[in-house]
C-alpha cells in the first residue's frame, strides 16, 4: 500500500496536469470531448491522492521508521488517534492533506456542475487543476512525504507534545477544510473573468462554496482559540499571533464577501468589488499558508516550517498577476446594473459593512507584517504585539459591530426618517437600557461598556426581528409562536440564519468584554499551605495545596498539583494542572517539558490553574487565573456555526419557489431591462 | 477566450511548473543529511535563544520607594517582549513556559528597577536602550512607527471618502433610474413572510402599491400558507 501511494503521488502529479491543460484547451477551442476529459482527469486525480494518502497513513501506522516524515514526527509509543492525526503534523504530510481536500472539493464542484454552467465549468475545472497541480508539485519536488532516510532508526522523534490534544486532531482539518474551500469560488471567479459571463450566474454558483469555507474556517478558528486556551497554558485564546491572523484574514474577506453578494444579487451592484472580495479571501488563504510555512515571521502555530514558503510566494504572485491582468482588462463587463440612491440604505449599511471588515483585515494583515516592513526601511526590529492590535481593531470591532445592528434595520434603497424611527426605537433603548443598569451596578471599564451597550443593542434588533416575523406568521397563518418560529427560519434560512449568525456574534463580544475583568494571581504553596483569591465578582476562593505528585502514565513523564477550591466556604471540585516530560520507548525525553492546564469552568468564569513550577519537594508555583465569561467564546463559536449551517443548508425547489427563491437570484436581468 | 489568452494562461501555469521545479532542484541540493528532522530546544513558537539575555541595570534613586504595585508591575511587563524567542511578553512567558531562562531574569531586572523607584516608562526607556525597540510589544509611537498606527484609519477612510463620492457621482444616474423603474423585481422572501409590517423607503408602502405588486404579494403569502 505504501507503495502504491508513493507512485499515486506521482501519477496524480501528472493526471492533474492533463486535467488542467485539457481543460483550459476544451474551454477555449468549444472541444466538449476535451471538457470531458479534463472533467476525467479531476475524478481521476482525487482517487490517486486518496491512494498517496492512504499510504502515508499506512507508513504512519505501521510506524515505518524508513520515511524521514514518519520518523520526524512519530514515535512507538504514540498514542494511535495521534499517529493518525501526524498526517498533518508536518509539513509534507499538511500539504498532502491539503491536496487531498483540494481535489475532493475539485471533483464534487465538476460533478454538481456537470449539468449546470457548461460555459464557465471548463476554465473552473482547469483552474481547480491548475492549483492541484501546484500543491502536488511542491510535495513532490520540494516536500515528499515519501521521501526515505539512508537507514531506519529504532525510534521516532515523536509529536510535540502541544500537538497531542484533541483540539488539534480536530482544528487543522476544519480550517483547512476552510482555506481550500477558498479555492473553488477562485476557480469561478476565473472562469466568469476568462468567459466574460459575469453576471449572477457564477455568483449562484460559488454562494454555497463560501459558505462552506466560511463554516469551517468559524469552526477551526474557535477550535484553535479552544486549543491555545487549554494547552499553551498563558491563559488566553487569542494573542493575535501571525498565525492566528493568517486564519483570520480569509473569514474576514469571506465574510464580507457573504454579505456583499446579497448586494449583487439583489440590485445588480458591486461586482467588481465581488470579484475582488473572492480572488482576495483566496489569495488571502495562501498568505496564511505562506506565512505559516515559510518562517518569515515568529509564530507560536509554525510547527511546521521550511523552504516552501518560497513556493507558496510564487504562487501568490502568479495568482495576484493573473488576476489583476483578468479584472483590469475586464472592467467594461464588472460594470454595475444598479446605483446607490442613498446613504440611509440597506445596500449602504452594507457598504460600510465590507469597509469595516475589509479595514479589519487590512490593519491585521499590516500588523502581522510591519515588522517585515520595519526592518527593511529603517533597519529596525519591531515587535507587534497584542497592545496594538487591540488599540487599533478594538474600535473599528465595535463600529462593525454596532453595524450588525444597524444593518437590518434600514430598508433597501432609501429609508425614510419615520421609518429609521420605528425601526430603531426598540433596539436603541435596548441598548440604552442595559448601559444604565451596568452603570448603576458600578462597572465603569468604557471598552466594556460600549461593548454591553452594543450588544444590547444588537440583540434587541435580532429579537425584534425575529418577534416581527414570528408575529406576522401567527396573524397570517394563526401558527402558535413555537411552529411560527421555525417555519420562519424553515422558509427562509438566509435571513434568519444570518440572524442565528449575529446571535453568535452578539456572544463572542460579551465574552471578549469579559476580559477586561479577569485576575491573575502568583503564588508558591508547599503541600498543605493555602491562600485567599477574590474573584471579579466579589466570591472569595481559598486553595489549598493537596500536594505535588509524580508519576509516568503512557509516553510520559509527569509532575502534577492538586488545588482544592472553597468558593465562600463551599467545597468546590478539585483543579489540577501538569507538567510533562515526553520520552521515547528507549526512555530518552523528547521535547521541552509542555504544561496541561487545570480548569473549573462555568458559565461565569473560569479559574485556570498553571503549575509553572515546583521548589525542592513539595512547594508548587501557581498561576491562578479569574477568567470571566470564556465559556461563552466557544458558544458563541458553536451558535455562529450553527447559524451558518441553517444559511447553507440546502432549500429545496418547491419551497425555493414558493418564498420568491428565484425572483431573489435573478434580479439583474430584470433592473437592467428597466 | 481568444487564442492569446489561452497561450497566456498556458504560459502562466509552465512559469509556475519552472519555478516549482527550480524551488525543488534547490531544496534536494540542501539535503545532505540523512537524520530525520532533529527537535532543538524550542520556546512555544520556534528556536530558543538562551543568551539573549542583557542586563538592565540602572543604580536605585536616593531615598528609593518601590515606584508601583506588584499588579502595576505585572501590567508593565505585558508591555515588555521576552527576548528568548518567543512571542510572549514577559510575564506570560515566565508563568507559562517554565523552560524559558530569559523571561525570569527580565523579571528580576524590572523587579530591581521598580525597587529602585523607576517609572514605567524609564522603566521601558532602560529596556529599549539595552535591546533596542523591538523589546516592546507594542512600536513606541513615534516616528516612521505611526505609521502602523495610522495606515489602517487612513487607509478606512480613504475608503469611506472613495465610497461617498462614488454615491455622489452615483446619485443623478440614480434619480432617473427610480423615475423611470418600478420597485426592484419580486419581492423577497424575508419582506413577504416576515417583514410585512415594514415599509422600506423607496418602495411604495402596501397603500401606494401598484396592483402588479400586490398581485404578487398576494401570490407569495398564498403560496405560503399552502
Amino acid at each position: 500500500m505504501i507503495l502504491v501511494g508513493e507512485l499515486s503521488l506521482w501519477v496524480a502529479l501528472l493526471v492533474s496536469g492533463w486535467a488542467c491543460v485539457v481543460s483550459f484547451a476544451g474551454g477555449a477551442l468549444g472541444r466538449d470531448d476535451l471538457v470531458a476529459s479534463g472533467a476525467r482527469a479531476v475524478y481521476a486525480t482525487w482517487a490517486f491522492v486518496v491512494l498517496a494518502s492512504l499510504g502515508l497513513w499506512t507508513a504512519l501506522l505501521t510506524h515505518d521508521f524508513s520515511f524521514r516524515y514518519v520518523a520526524s514526527f512519530t514515535s512507538a509509543n504514540l498514542p494511535r488517534v495521534y499517529t493518525l492525526t501526524a498526517f498533518w503534523g508536518g509539513q509534507a504530510g499538511s500539504l498532502l492533506f491539503w491536496a487531498l481536500i483540494l481535489t475532493s472539493y475539485s471533483a464534487i464542484a465538476v460533478w454538481t456542475n456537470r449539468a449546470r454552467n457548461r460555459v464557465l465549468m471548463p476554465y473552473v475545472a482547469g483552474t481547480l487543476a491548475a492549483i492541484t497541480l501546484f500543491f502536488l508539485a511542491t510535495l513532490c519536488l520540494g516536500a515528499n512525504p515519501y521521501e526515505r532516510l539512508g537507514w531506519i532508526p529504532p525510534d521516532g522523534n515523536g509529536m510535540n507534545p502541544q500537538l497531542q490534544n484533541p483540539g488539534m486532531a480536530i482544528h487543522p482539518p476544519n480550517l483547512y477544510l476552510g482555506y481550500v474551500a477558498t479555492a473553488v469560488p477562485f476557480a469561478f471567479a476565473i472562469a466568469a473573468l476568462i468567459t466574460r459571463r459575469l453576471d449572477a450566474e457564477w455568483l449562484a454558483a460559488v454562494r454555497r462554496w463560501s459558505l462552506v469555507s466560511w463554516f469551517f474556517l468559524t469552526i477551526g478558528i474557535t477550535l484553535g482559540m479552544w486549543w491555545a486556551y487549554v494547552e499553551l497554558g498563558w491563559g488566553g485564546y487569542w494573542m493575535w499571533d501571525p498565525v492566528e491572523n493568517a486564519s483570520l484574514l480569509p473569514w474576514l474577506t469571506g465574510t464580507a464577501f457573504l454579505h456583499s453578494i446579497m448586494i449583487q444579487e439583489k440590485r445588480g451592484m458591486l461586482r467588481k468589488w465581488n470579484v475582488v472580495l473572492v480572488v482576495s479571501t483566496f489569495l488571502l488563504a495562501i498568505l496564511g499558508t505562506f506565512i505559516t510555512r515559510s518562517g518569515v515571521i515568529n509564530s507560536v502555530h509554525s510547527f511546521a516550517q521550511s523552504r516552501v514558503g518560497t513556493w507558496f510566494a510564487g504562487l501568490l504572485a502568479l495568482t495576484l498577476g493573473v488576476t489583476v491582468y483578468l479584472v483590469a482588462t475586464r472592467l467594461k463587463d464588472l460594470k454595475s446594473t444598479a446605483q446607490l440612491e442613498s446613504m440611509a440604505s440597506r445596500e449602504a449599511a452594507f457598504l460600510y459593512n465590507n469597509l469595516l471588515f475589509v479595514g479589519i483585515a487590512f490593519s491585521v494583515l499590516w500588523g502581522t507584517l510591519f515588522p517585515i516592513l520595519s526592518e527593511a526601511v529603517r533597519g529596525t526590529k519591531i515587535t507587534v504585539g497584542a497592545p496594538f492590535f487591540n488599540a487599533v481593531n478594538v474600535p473599528l470591532g465595535l463600529l462593525l459591530f454596532a453595524l450588525t445592528g444597524i444593518g437590518p434595520l434600514i430598508a433597501w434603497r432609501r429609508a425614510s426618517l419615520p421609518n429609521l424611527r420605528r425601526q430603531f426605537a426598540v433596539p436603541v433603548f435596548g441598548g440604552v437600557a442595559v448601559l444604565a443598569i451596568l452603570l448603576a451596578l458600578g462597572m465603569r471599564e468604557w471598552h466594556a461598556l460600549v461593548a454591553y451597550a452594543l450588544a444590547g443593542f444588537v440583540g434587541t434588533t435580532i429579537l425584534q426581528e425575529f418577534y416581527k416575523g414570528i408575529g406576522a406568521r401567527m396573524r397570517i397563518h394563526g401558527e402558535h409562536a413555537i411552529a411560527a418560529g421555525m417555519r420562519l427560519i424553515a422558509r427562509n434560512r438566509r435571513r434568519y440564519g444570518g440572524y442565528i449568525v449575529h446571535a453568535g456574534v452578539v456572544i463572542l463580544f460579551c465574552a471578549f468584554a469579559g476580559r477586561v475583568f479577569r485576575h491573575d494571581y502568583d503564588e508558591t504553596l508547599r503541600a498543605g499551605q493555602s491562600v485567599s483569591l477574590t474573584d471579579p465578582y466579589g466570591h472569595r476562593w481559598r486553595f489549598v495545596n493537596s500536594g505535588v505528585s509524580v508519576f509516568d502514565v503512557l509516553n510520559r513523564h509527569v509532575t502534577a498539583v492538586s488545588l482544592k477550591p472553597t468558593r465562600d466556604g463551599k467545597p468546590m471540585p478539585l483543579i489540577e494542572s501538569e507538567k510533562r516530560q515526553h520520552f521515547d520507548t528507549r526512555g530518552a525525553p523528547l521535547f521541552e517539558p509542555s504544561t496541561a492546564v487545570g480548569i473549573l469552568g462555568s458559565p461565569s468564569q473560569d479559574v485556570y490553574v498553571v503549575l509553572t513550577g515546583v521548589r525542592g519537594d513539595d512547594a508548587a508555583e501557581v498561576r491562578i487565573t479569574f477568567n470571566p465569561l470564556v465559556w461563552w467564546v466557544w458558544a458563541g463559536g458553536v451558535l455562529m456555526a450553527f447559524g451558518g449551517l441553517i444559511v447553507m443548508w440546502p432549500q429545496a425547489d418547491r419551497a425555493r419557489a414558493r418564498s420568491g427563491y428565484h425572483a431573489v437570484m435573478q434580479p439583474e436581468a430584470s433592473i437592467a431591462g428597466d | 477566450m481568444t487564442r492569446r489568452d489561452f497561450i497566456a494562461a498556458s504560459s502562466a501555469v509552465a512559469v509556475t511548473a519552472a519555478f516549482a521545479r527550480l524551488a525543488g532542484a534547490q531544496k534536494t541540493d540542501q539535503k545532505t543529511d540523512q537524520q530525520p528532522d532533529q527537535q532543538v530546544r524550542t520556546t512555544m513558537s520556534g528556536p530558543m535563544d538562551e543568551g539573549r539575555y542583557r542586563p538592565v541595570l540602572r543604580p536605585a534613586k536616593p531615598n528609593a520607594m518601590a515606584s508601583m504595585t506588584d499588579v502595576q508591575r505585572d501590567e508593565l511587563e505585558h508591555g515588555i517582549h521576552c527576548m528568548c524567542g518567543c512571542t510572549l511578553d514577559i510575564y506570560t512567558c515566565r508563568t507559562t513556559d517554565f523552560t524559558c531562562p530569559v523571561s525570569p531574569s527580565m523579571h528580576a531586572d524590572v523587579v530591581r528597577l521598580v525597587a529602585g523607584g523607576y517609572s514605567g516608562p524609564e522603566i521601558l526607556a532602560a529596556f529599549v536602550l539595552v535591546y533596542g525597540e523591538r523589546v516592546l510589544m507594542s512600536p513606541p509611537r513615534s516616528g516612521f512607527n505611526w505609521a502602523a498606527y495610522l495606515a489602517p484609519f487612513v487607509a478606512l477612510g480613504a475608503g469611506g471618502i472613495l465610497v461617498a463620492a462614488l454615491v455622489r457621482h452615483w446619485r443623478p444616474v440614480a434619480a432617473t433610474t427610480t423615475a423611470a423603474s418600478a420597485s426592484p423585481p419580486g419581492l423577497p422572501a424575508a419582506e413577504t413572510s416576515a417583514g410585512m409590517n415594514e415599509a422600506p423607503a423607496g418602495r411604495p408602502t402596501a397603500a401606494e402599491a401598484t396592483p402588479e405588486e400586490l398581485a404578487k404579494l398576494d401570490a407569495a403569502l398564498r403560496d405560503d400558507r399552502a
